[in-house]
């Protein structure tokens, strides 16, 4: 009806500093969870993965948190304050704690591995499980709890995030294994089994993550104005490229088709194309979801 | 509302804005910028000035913006380290010293009416001028405003302006659907100054 004359500009809160943060925890829960699949679950032929899953579940989570406090415009206070003046109704909070116990846990259950030791890793790796979750998913909560922006608000941002971290790390360790085994090893033969394994387990992810975001988009389409305008500036507008393009047909459609289909999955290069396509979409996602939320202004 | 609940003892402050008043002006925004030494880019308090109708029969409607000091205000709740808090006489405040710079208030607060102070790194907003209010003054938009059309009160006492204001016109708050329960509020609310225009650029970045 009417025409802006004047309004002042509102600032972004949380940029891309904050995408990799989840990114690279994402990473980090799903390489954990791929570490556990042998030790925890006891599935044997997933035990290759094991050690290194651990080795970079703890290294990204150490390197994650640094993209986190260089968002915060005070690192050093917040590193305290978090805890001294802590707000138990605030998501940050948590997160504050998950930090330091995760990767704790992580190394304790890596010692463990790493001496053989069955029982006592199992014990670990079976407490990380809900940490790594935990971890995770508070990531999805914190965007979920500002509620104000109903992109961002809705129950299924936390289960959202799970799904996309645990895809992403599976193609992440899809790779490092090929890398490994091809390049570092005496024999030079890459484990066909357990690559067969990651990439049957990464399909059915992906079809639940693809089932998520429709849930996600079709609910969204039918709620608020500002919920319709959000999904129609993802789907049609400016984001478009980023969300459908990049996110979904990129980093996880054409990985989909790649890993469902026996024979494009045996062929190594396909397969390590379609690793890489849903590490850049997952990527895709972490950067769509946090500027998607708070691009449109609500005021 | 919930004015009447409560300690009653204590004030509760409040503001009503009164549209009809209203030339669009933009003192308000000035003295708040000069009292508060708000640097450029960041803005406490505004007007924000909608062109509605079609020639010849158009007019500008104003809206001054500020932060609501709600009753159950959601930047207070998602703060980690209890920095923003609100007072027991309803404003809501930020304490510098125990600001994180987080950003996460900004994302939750629905009327995006908080900035990072671009200098300082920490949270800056309205907060009623609460050193004014201590001292029994009121806040510098209240009094720089040349038409009144900014009243600041205590909403316990039903002898002040503000409570009388509400109770006898016709007033409206900000996004009542958020749960907040803002205690800032217009007479003459126009709805296009509500409206967010996410297609139109502004006038003003041309
Ligand atoms: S308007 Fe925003 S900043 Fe002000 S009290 Fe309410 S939620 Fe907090
Ligand atoms: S920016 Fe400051 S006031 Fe806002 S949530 Fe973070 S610590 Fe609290």
């Amino acid at each position: 009806m009417g025409q802006i004359v004047y309004d002042v500009h509102y600032q972004t809160s949380l940029g891309f500093l904050i995408s990799y943060y989840f990114y690279l925890t994402g990473l980090s829960a799903g390489s954990f969870m791929i570490s556990t699949l042998s030790y925890g679950f006891g599935m044997e032929k997933f035990k290759p993965a094991s050690k290194m899953g651990v080795v970079t579940a703890v290294l990204l989570l150490l390197l994650a948190p640094q993209f986190l406090l260089m968002q915060v415009a005070w690192p050093v206070k917040s590193l305290w304050h978090n805890f001294v003046y802590l707000n138990p109704l605030s998501a940050i909070s948590y997160g504050a704690f998950l930090l330091v116990l995760y990767p704790l846990n992580s190394i304790i259950y890596g010692i463990f591995m790493f001496k053989d030791n069955k029982k006592w890793t199992k014990f670990f790796g079976l407490i990380g499980i809900p940490l790594a979750l935990a971890v995770h998913g508070y990531t999805g909560w914190i965007l979920a709890l500002g509620v104000a922006r109903d992109y961002w608000n809705t129950g299924l941002m936390p289960i959202v995030f799970l799904f996309s971290a645990m895809v992403s790390g599976i193609s992440m360790m899809i790779l490092m294994i090929m890398i490994r085994d091809r390049f570092f090893t005496k024999e030079k033969v890459i484990n066909r089994e357990i690559l067969e394994g990651l990439a049957k387990l990464l399909g059915w992810l992906l079809i639940v993550d693809l089932f998520l975001v429709f849930c996600d988009y079709s609910i969204l389409l039918y709620s608020g104005q500002e919920g319709q305008e959000v999904a129609h500036f993802m789907l049609f507008g400016r984001m478009a490229f980023g969300f459908v393009f990049m996110e979904n047909i990129v980093g996880k459609i054409i990985p989909l088709i790649i890993v469902m289909i026996p024979k494009l999955r045996n062929n190594y290069y396909l397969l390590v194309l379609a690793a890489l396509m849903n590490m850049i979409g997952i990527l895709a996602m972490r950067i769509v979801t946090v500027y998607g939320g708070q691009v449109l202004p609500l005021m | 509302m919930s004015i009447e609940k409560k300690n009653q003892k204590l004030p509760r402050w409040g503001m009503v804005i009164d549209l009809n008043k209203c030339i669009g002006c933009h003192t308000c925004e000035i003295a708040c910028k000069v009292q508060n030494d708000v640097p450029l880019g960041i803005w406490r308090s505004w007007v924000k000035e909608i062109e509605k109708g079609v020639y010849p029969n158009v007019v500008r409607a104003f809206r001054p913006t500020l932060c609501n000091h709600c009753e159950d205000p959601v930047c207070v709740k998602v703060c980690p380290v209890h920095a923003s808090f609100k007072r027991e006489d309803g404003i809501v405040m930020v304490d510098p010293h125990l600001c994180v710079g987080c950003r996460y208030c900004m994302s939750a607060c629905p009327y995006e009416v908080r900035y990072i102070h671009p200098q300082k790194g920490i949270l800056d907003k309205c907060d009623f001028c609460h050193f004014r209010v201590d001292e029994g003054l009121q806040p510098a938009c209240v009094e720089a405003c040349p038409t009144s059309a900014r009243v600041f009160g205590d909403l316990h006492d039903s002898e002040s302006e503000v409570a009388q204001l509400v109770s006898r016109e016709p007033v409206q708050a900000l996004k009542v659907d958020m749960g907040t329960d803002p205690h800032v509020y217009y007479i003459g609310l126009d709805q296009t100054t509500m409206e967010v225009k996410r297609e139109v650029e502004f006038v003003w970045d041309k």
